[in-house]
């Protein structure tokens, strides 16, 4: 059984399918880049998802009978994808008017277009097909798949991963893919995207040196729209072919979280949708054992909430460390700080995963018939409860004052090599070691990360400067 | 603004409104009719007292809307008013297709003669025959839209053909033709007279259309044509706005209509009202936080654990313990995203969104492999204990003492967000958090307070779901009350004390809507729609200044409004 699991996660068809899951969640984040750098955070990209994905089914089931069964199957998808995307758009620029032109607060206008989108749906779905639940009996298309061509399998090595990895994806991931080198063109290579960046920035700036600070922002609103729009159109026609009530799952409040996690940068909002999609993908392979199906669902909201939290700690430090260069002047060794905040983000990220473990021992506490029963859920759950804390306790004095881990080096080095290299064990014990091999496999692989982030640093070169007020 | 000149004038107009309402509701409730008939209603239904009763708070609640209000209370109503007449439209556009039921249904052709019937072999009808069909069905894949019947007939033959819907389903508004054997259209009617009615059995109404006594010029093979008649633009706007008018009367009267649909109105708005304080009380801190999703499923997850475990215990014991436990339940997953908010700055919204997935999957998680019995084919809990449920107050309902719960809450609400240090800081943390620093407040532990005391009402609405109305707890027991909770507390004005009229109201508007589907076969969705629509009209900021002509010439608001939208444009740039 885990076999199967792990196999399947070191496969190229795994990273085939996180590329697939990935593609509903980008495509929603980039708007939410586009529309964050513009300074107006676009909360209702779930709506938008939800009225792009809907138009684009209706459009596409209808096209066969406007143009024909030849005509309509060849431009259909496409027809649906155009009038998806721009449905999307409208809304968009509907919550521009309301948000720029009539002030009514983005946040909550955003919420209103979500509830406009998904009831909005349901409705006309009521009236459409006299179903509530989804549009199954619409006859509506799917966005063509793109086939590589055969050579690429014939490469040597690594010929057969890249096919099976890239062969046979839905047209959609392409456009998702490439839209991020778009966004980052647009973003920094284009005038446009630097009067977007500085309207983010300082609306009241930008608005001095000329910028049309109000129409920027309806673009970047416009532009958000594409995208939401683009990522509905994935989720109702790219793999399956119909509208489900509600079927953004909130994709669209996850993108909200992603271009933080990212950094705010068009590629790290690629990685961070990337992670989304890896705790996707993985919730559907974990899905087949036989654990109860809510508890891996509930990662990747665990996750965004996580990676919520770490974005702001990471933010926290880098000012800590800032205030320090500032303090110290000349006397400031980069390097060494460089240092201690990476190992500080390594805490924060240890520290994080081991909540995961609280989540779990809460649910074998609270439901053990889900787990095997009693007898095996208690003492289990009691193990990761207390295993969890343990970790927690050792990272927590790190994550919250950087200048500790310089303090108490040693300290940190053994809570980073005790909770990481417990993770590691954890890991190498799927693929059925000897408990001491895994053991000191993890422990090894876990002192190998401290040296390379830098942890022999930290530890050669003294202190320089004085001690933080 | 008239209000501080003449105090009274306000609390009069205040308590007349409320006083109508009171009256309306409660004549409406009883079915209505002459006094006497109201009496009979009255004396027949079982906890007509408690109705009253509760009439009475929803017409105090009213009057402490005008009077909170003032004149914001009219553009409230008018806002509202706005949505509903949008939501007309909407309702208006779903009904454009109720005029085709005039061209789609089943249907016959009778064809009568006393003439001596002839016999072909390649033809549909004889003398004395009827054939049918059905037209333009909407689910066919190629639907019939004009039937074509042969007969043979003799010069100087008699004949009469007829035209009608086969049942009393269809109501396809038929026209009918004769044609000569080489094409030529002989005759043709659309309608029938009500002599025709009379003589002849199968029309059913003049709609039904009739060639009476004609005769045929020659011998051959006829053909007679029958469709459907076309729909005129008018005839599809007068029946949408016909079905229309009836779904809205069932949307606007419905939860009126009989006590037992009342009770659905006002079990409702007791939730919305919890929720709504809870929404209420951390935008007053200006923390959009829709973490009462989630604590609302801790809370009804807690609270009902609690019901279904302690079956020995008096309930007297048991039921103030599972309210104080969801109470709990919901401060601390309200202290949570505080928490991560306040000490950390991770974006409210997002993370009590993520968290409020969380818990519906623990809720699920629990509820499908620990409290669902075994047995069970649907996945729920089993019943509660008869005495562990919250008490009904008007027998037969689920209008429960959670009315005193909830009368509780709102109060207790009120006091804190007006009379209390915390109130204080909350509203003033909500104003400018910056200038409420600088006054020494400590503006960390007020927000992730006021997360998790606005928790405490949402476990408690969620307390109030599973006690209260399911008294068990079902899968989907809330789906999406935290968005009804915005705009409760929205139109309220994030005021204590006017939200219970605007849980009433939308309340009243969800509970019409379920009856406008039943009755009227129109989505319930309409008045998510209208939902919505509220929201983008309470918050438009620059739509409210129309009701400020008044202050507009002071210049100092002038000012104050331009600081305004200064601040707001900065404060966005950094969330």
């Amino acid at each position: 059984m885990f076999e199967n699991v792990i196999q399947g996660i070191f496969s190229a068809a795994f990273l085939a399918s996180i590329l697939r899951v990935t593609t509903p969640i980008l495509l929603p984040s980039l708007g939410a880049l586009v529309s964050d750098r513009a300074g107006v955070i676009n909360i209702g990209l779930e709506g938008l998802m939800l009225v792009s994905a809907f138009i684009g089914v209706v459009v596409s089931a209808y096209s066969q009978q406007w143009f024909g069964p030849e005509v309509g199957q060849a431009i259909g998808p496409w027809l649906g994808l155009v009038a998806g995307v721009s449905g999307s758009v409208l809304l968009a620029l509907l919550l521009g008017f309301f948000h720029l032109k009539l002030k009514a607060d983005n946040i909550l206008a955003g919420l209103a277009l979500n509830i406009l989108g998904s009831a909005g749906t349901v409705a006309v779905m009521y009236e459409l097909t006299g179903d509530r639940g989804n549009t199954s009996t619409l006859a509506s298309m799917q966005v063509p798949f793109i086939q590589l061509p055969e050579f690429i399998n014939q490469i040597p090595v690594i010929g057969p991963f890249l096919f099976t990895v890239f062969d046979n994806q839905s047209a959609m991931t392409w456009i998702a893919f490439l839209s991020v080198i778009f966004v980052w063109f647009l973003l920094y290579r284009t005038p446009f995207g630097f009067h977007l960046r500085a309207t983010g920035e300082n609306p009241a700036a930008a608005a001095s040196v000329g910028i049309p600070v109000i129409r920027t922002r309806y673009m970047a609103l416009m532009l958000s729209g594409v995208f939401a729009g683009l990522g509905g159109i994935h989720l109702s026609m790219g793999y399956l072919t119909l509208f489900q009530r509600d079927m953004a799952a909130g994709r669209g409040y996850i993108a909200l979280a992603t271009p933080l996690l990212g950094g705010n940068m068009p590629l790290g909002t690629a990685i961070a949708s990337a992670i989304f999609g890896f705790f996707d993908a993985l919730a559907i392979r974990i899905g087949t054992l036989q654990i109860p199906s809510q508890l891996p669902q509930m990662i990747p909201f665990v996750a965004t909430v996580m990676a919520l939290v770490i974005y702001a700690l990471q933010a926290r430090q880098v000012q800590i460390i800032r205030a320090q260069r500032a303090a110290q002047g000349t006397d400031f060794n980069p390097t060494y700080w460089r240092v201690l905040q990476r190992l500080s983000v390594l805490h924060v990220v240890l520290g994080m995963i081991a909540v995961i473990g609280i989540i779990v021992a809460i649910s074998l506490f609270a439901a053990p018939k889900g787990f095997g029963g009693e007898a095996e859920a208690y003492p289990l759950g009691l193990v990761v409860a207390i295993a969890s804390v343990i970790l927690i306790a050792l990272n927590l004095p790190f994550i919250s004052h950087v200048e500790r881990i310089r303090q108490r080096t040693l300290f940190s080095g053994v809570a980073t090599l005790v909770t990481l290299g417990a993770y590691l064990t954890l890991f190498l014990l799927l693929f059925r070691p000897a408990l001491p091999l895994a053991i000191g496999g993890g422990l090894l692989l876990a002192a190998l990360v401290w040296v390379m982030l830098g942890g022999l640093n930290l530890v050669r070169s003294a202190p320089t400067g004085a001690q933080p007020a | 603004m008239n209000g501080k000149a003449r105090p009274y004038a306000n609390y009069l107009v205040a308590f007349v409104v409320g006083l109508i309402i009171f009256l309306l509701t409660s004549y409406r409730v009883f079915g209505g009719g002459t006094l006497d008939e109201w009496m009979e209603s009255f004396n027949a239904t079982p906890g007509a007292g408690g109705i009253l009763f509760v009439n009475a708070l929803v017409g105090i609640s009213v009057a402490l809307f005008v009077a909170q209000l003032k004149w914001n209370a009219l553009r409230v109503t008018l806002t509202v008013v706005a949505a509903l007449i949008f939501g007309y439209f909407v309702t208006g556009l779903f009904n454009l297709d109720t005029a085709n039921k005039y061209v789609q249904g089943e249907f016959i052709v009778a064809l009568q003669s006393d003439a001596e019937p002839v016999d072909q072999d390649d033809i549909d009808l004889q003398y004395g025959r009827q054939r049918g069909g059905e037209l333009n069905n909407p689910e066919a894949s190629d639907p019939l839209t004009e039937a074509r019947f042969t007969f043979a007939g003799n010069e100087g033959d008699v004949i009469t053909i007829l035209a009608a819907v086969a049942n009393r389903r269809s109501e396809v508004d038929l026209e009918v033709a004769l044609l000569s054997p080489d094409g030529e259209a002989l005759a043709s009617s659309t309608s029938s007279t009500p002599e025709q009615l009379e003589a002849f059995e199968d029309l059913r109404s003049e709609k039904d259309a009739t060639i009476a006594d004609f005769t045929l010029p020659t011998t051959g093979v006829y053909t007679i044509s029958a469709e459907a008649e076309p729909l005129s633009t008018g005839t599809i706007i007068s029946e949408a706005v016909k079905a229309t008018n009836a779904a809205y009367e069932a949307f606007l009267l419905g939860p009126l209509g009989r006590p037992n649909r009342w009770a659905v109105w006002i079990q409702d708005a007791l939730t919305l009202i919890l929720v709504g304080l809870s929404i209420a009380i951390v935008f007053r801190a200006r923390q959009f936080s829709l973490g009462a999703e989630g604590q609302l499923y801790f809370g009804a997850l807690v609270s009902g654990a609690i019901c279904l475990a302690w079956t020995n215990l008096p309930p007297l014991l048991v039921v103030p313990i599972a309210l104080l436990a969801s109470m709990t339940a919901g401060f601390l997953w309200g202290l949570l995203p505080g928490v991560l908010k306040a000490y950390l700055g991770a974006n409210e919204l997002v993370s009590t969104l993520m968290l409020n997935a969380v818990a519906v999957r623990f809720y699920e998680l629990v509820l499908t492999f620990q409290i669902k019995p075994p047995t069970a084919g649907y996945t729920a809990s089993a019943p509660f204990p008869e005495g562990n449920i919250l008490a009904p107050i008007i027998p037969d309902t689920q209008v429960t003492i959670a009315v005193f719960i909830v009368i509780g809450a709102v109060i207790a609400s009120w006091l804190l967000i007006s009379r209390t240090p915390l109130g204080y800081e909350i509203r003033m943390v909500g104003s400018n958090r910056k200038f409420a620093d600088y006054g020494g407040i400590n503006s960390k532990r007020v927000i992730m307070l006021s997360m998790a005391v606005s928790g405490i009402l949402a476990g408690l609405a969620g307390a109030h779901l599973a006690m209260g109305i399911h008294r068990m707890l079902i899968l989907n027991i809330s789906l999406g009350l935290a968005f009804e909770g915005v705009v409760v507390a929205l139109l309220a004005r994030n005021n204590p004390l006017v939200i219970p009229f605007t849980g009433l109201l939308y309340a009243y508007m969800r509970a019409g809507a379920q009856f406008m589907e039943r009755d009227a076969n129109v989505s319930f969705e309409v008045v998510r729609i209208i939902q919505a629509v509220i929201i983008l009209l309470i918050t438009a900021e620059a739509l409210a200044t129309m009701f400020r002509f008044r202050r507009a010439r002071n210049v100092t608001t002038t000012l104050d409004q331009g600081l305004e939208t200064t601040a707001a444009i900065e404060g966005k740039a950094h969330v």
